[in-house]
């Protein structure tokens, strides 16, 4: 038996194993990939896309030694240069022969078995061709490659990345710079820059936490501390404008201006705490539905206030292609991706939603945009004193398991995870049979099967935890309180679209949909944990309190209340809304000819 | 697997334990070959990192928890990180930006709704932003990502309470960790 060294996984780059010397004698006398190749018709796809090897598709096979059929014995083997099917026992006796009758394939599994080493082999040309049966098999006229109707979204184009290169500011800038600046006041303190309390006006926790959490989002806090959007420029340009006859408050609003001032107001050095009125009034004007004093939701306020910087910016720039970053036919949700705006630049990730008929296998796919993703809490949780379990693959094909999953993730000893709710997340859902899909191929209304990926991560990731429950019965909801461990550091990439669907279609080697050829996504999978939003309390009377990393240290921030906390506390703290941002930041090459 | 003591067993249990002896081992074969797979391709999770998360986070739960471990969880604020400390309703007096008048930042929330009249209740000027954010904010949040069995009803959201109202205890700084 070879030794094989455990690797970490890669996202996208499968490692794929050198052949056992059976293996590669074998493709050098038939012709490399040809004997694989013509398999394919052999190749039978049931839904949920598991492959199996007929030569007719109501063949039952037999051992040609002894009989044995599939069921009674677990595994039987064709041997792929005659077709000879064997059981087990018999397969070495097969390929013992004359040479040449070596390598076999499971009929069940369709998995390549080298009789010699005694142990399953793997061949790229070989899963290729399962890989395109399993497509084919779920899409109307055989798609090609791994990839699946419609194309994904054109903001997914991938522009080359460029290597970072430092800068620094020669003569001219570096006099520019002085005489246009005045330095702050700050004195030397080994505390970070960015640390102010918030005032809370009247039940603004909610406000104050987001706030808190936004103002150290890295890439949005480069992005206003660079001056990227200048609430005097920008105040300028609509003053000049000509919305005069329109001469409501609302043509001069501007969420990002007003963000603006937060920035410079608590980047300032400035100690005393700061009350962010301004911006509570014009966030009131925009989200006028929201205007109320009474108990508010962070992450309702979240949503709206990214929804206000986009709108704003969308109508300044008044782009010429209607939707402006809308997907084509969507154009009235208005959601943004990409680069309309920097709320979405930062915030905004793709979701992938496969449906899959569960008669016949065909599956549609969609994408969707999302700047945050809400997760459940797992249902009653039984407490079980198992130890976690050793090594757990990845979530394989797609299983028609409606809620147990108990063989994945910490659930055996009883508390709730993250990644416990994103693999409930992303795992395979049977519809209920009062949510019929129209399929296509069988034309009439059928059950389903659906699952959710994750097509391209922000740089941003933020997650909210659905702590509520609704009773039906009672009419009414309550808080759960339940403790939800978060890491520190979180790789995403097994729920990645690609991982997902790899793991669907049997973790062939292949390069699925959001692979990236080269590799160059392995880093970007992987994010740090930089703020956590808590809310302790009731439903309808709690309180917000935000946690904040900067220098690897953590403050909590409590309202006007700044302190620094030791990471347990934080570990511990029953997180609402959890913020992690990508670990590298790779910078592409701008689109634009002048960059700025 | 063991196969029952066939001298009290009729054939037809004994084949019936047949079937499920070979089901089992089917599905054995299933999973041991799908693992195999997971292996060998690189596939598999680092648990490693997973497991040691969940340590640290055990480790610190049961140190919060730790009634001798004074510190940030029971204490009363005294002073921030800047060696300030804070009011329980905010003081700071600045003009509102509506109407004009001088009103201390604690009660500049209530103050504000009255003034703008907003409210529930109140009448709205229409504007494409309010219409439209009626239409997405009002039930559950499209913009926000697809959730299989999302509930949206106005319960789902997690309010928040603060000084003078339901929320004195916090904010003047007494800390209430579960």
């Amino acid at each position: 038996m070879e030794q094989h060294s455990h690797q970490h996984r890669h996202n996208g780059v499968v490692l794929v194993p050198e052949p056992c010397p059976h293996l590669s004698d074998f493709r050098s006398r038939h012709g490399g990939a040809i004997p694989f190749r013509a398999l394919q018709d052999c190749l039978r796809v049931r839904p949920p896309g598991r492959a199996a090897i007929r030569r007719d598709p109501d063949e039952l096979p037999r051992c040609l030694c002894c009989g044995l059929s599939s069921p009674p014995a677990p595994r039987l083997y064709a041997c792929v240069s005659c077709a000879a099917v064997s059981c087990l026992a018999h397969a070495p006796s097969h390929a013992a022969g004359d040479g040449g009758h070596e390598i076999a394939v499971d009929v069940d599994r369709a998995e390549l078995f080298c009789c010699l080493c005694k142990d399953q082999v793997y061949d790229r040309d070989f899963d290729a061709a399962v890989v395109l049966a399993q497509t084919a098999a779920s899409t109307l006229g055989g798609g090609g490659g791994g990839s699946n109707r419609p194309p994904p979204p054109e903001n997914l184009r991938k522009r080359r990345r460029v290597d970072y290169r430092p800068w620094t500011p020669d003569p001219r800038e570096r006099a520019l710079v002085v005489s246009n600046t005045s330095p702050l006041n700050g004195e030397t303190t080994s505390l970070p820059w960015g640390l102010r309390g918030l005032n809370n006006l009247g039940n603004t926790c909610f406000m104050n936490s987001v706030l808190q959490a936004l103002l150290h989002t890295p890439p949005l806090r480069n992005y206003f501390l660079s001056d990227k959007h200048n609430r005097y420029f920008c105040q300028q340009q609509k003053n000049n404008s000509t919305a005069k006859k329109n001469d409501n408050k609302n043509s001069r609003l501007c969420l990002a201006c007003d963000m603006d001032a937060i920035f410079s107001a608590v980047f300032l050095g400035e100690r005393t705490t700061y009350s962010p009125a301004k911006f509570l009034y014009s966030w009131w004007q925009h989200a006028a539905n929201l205007a109320s004093y009474e108990q508010q939701d962070a992450h309702e306020f979240f949503i709206s206030m990214l929804d206000g910087i986009h709108e704003k910016v969308e109508k300044d720039k008044r782009k010429p292609q209607s939707q402006g970053c809308g997907f084509s036919g969507k154009s009235q949700r208005k959601l943004g991706n990409g680069d309309c705006c920097i709320a979405h630049r930062v915030f905004c990730g793709i979701l992938r939603s496969d449906v899959m008929c569960a008669a016949c296998g065909f599956t549609s796919t969609t994408y969707d945009p999302c700047v945050d993703i809400s997760l459940d809490l797992e249902p009653n949780q039984v407490a079980s004193t198992k130890k976690p379990p050793t090594k757990s693959p990845t979530k394989s094909v797609l299983s028609c398991s409606a809620g147990s999953d108990s063989m994945y993730s910490s659930q055996s000893c009883g508390i709730s995870t993250l990644m416990g709710c994103l693999d409930r997340f992303t795992r395979p859902e049977r519809l209920g049979s009062d949510q019929k899909f129209f399929c296509q191929r069988c034309q009439v209304k059928q059950e389903s099967l659906k699952q959710m990926s994750i097509r391209k991560l922000p740089l941003v990731s933020c997650f909210h935890i659905k702590r509520f429950e609704h009773s039906p019965v009672r009419k009414m909801s309550r808080k759960v309180d339940r403790y939800l461990q978060f890491p520190f550091s979180l790789d995403m990439a097994p729920y990645l679209s690609s991982s997902i669907l790899r793991g669907r279609f049997g973790n062939r080697i292949f390069s699925f949909d959001g692979d990236e050829p080269d590799g160059s996504s392995e880093l970007s999978s992987e994010f740090e944990l930089f703020a956590v939003i808590t809310h302790t309390g009731k439903l309808e009377a709690g309180h917000y309190v935000t946690y904040l990393r900067l220098s690897n240290q953590w403050y909590k921030c409590d309202d006007a209340w700044i302190t620094q906390v030791n990471e347990d506390i934080v570990r511990a703290a029953q997180g609402y809304m959890i913020f992690y941002v990508q670990k590298m930041l790779y910078y592409k090459a701008s689109e634009k000819p002048v960059a700025l | 697997m063991s196969v029952p003591n066939d001298d009290n067993l009729s054939s037809h249990t004994q084949l019936s334990a047949n079937v499920l002896s070979d089901l089992l081992d089917s599905i054995i074969v299933d999973v041991a070959s799908e693992c195999h797979r997971i292996a060998r391709l690189g596939l598999d999770r680092n648990l490693e990192e997973e497991e040691e998360e969940l340590r640290l986070s055990a480790q610190a739960r049961a140190k919060v928890a730790d009634p001798s471990n004074s510190g940030e969880t029971t204490s009363k604020y005294v002073v921030d990180i800047f060696g300030q400390s804070h009011p329980s309703v905010a003081s700071e007096v600045f003009d509102c930006m509506n109407c004009g008048r001088s009103i201390v930042a604690g009660r500049f929330a209530p103050h504000l709704e009255k003034c703008m009249g907003k409210g529930r209740k109140a009448r709205l000027k229409t504007t494409r932003s309010s219409t439209a954010a009626q239409n997405r904010y009002s039930r559950g949040s499209p913009v926000s990502s697809y959730s299989p069995y999302s509930t949206s009803t106005s319960m789902n959201r997690l309010s928040n309470g603060t000084a003078g109202v339901s929320g004195e205890e916090y904010s003047n700084g007494t800390l209430e960790e579960p």
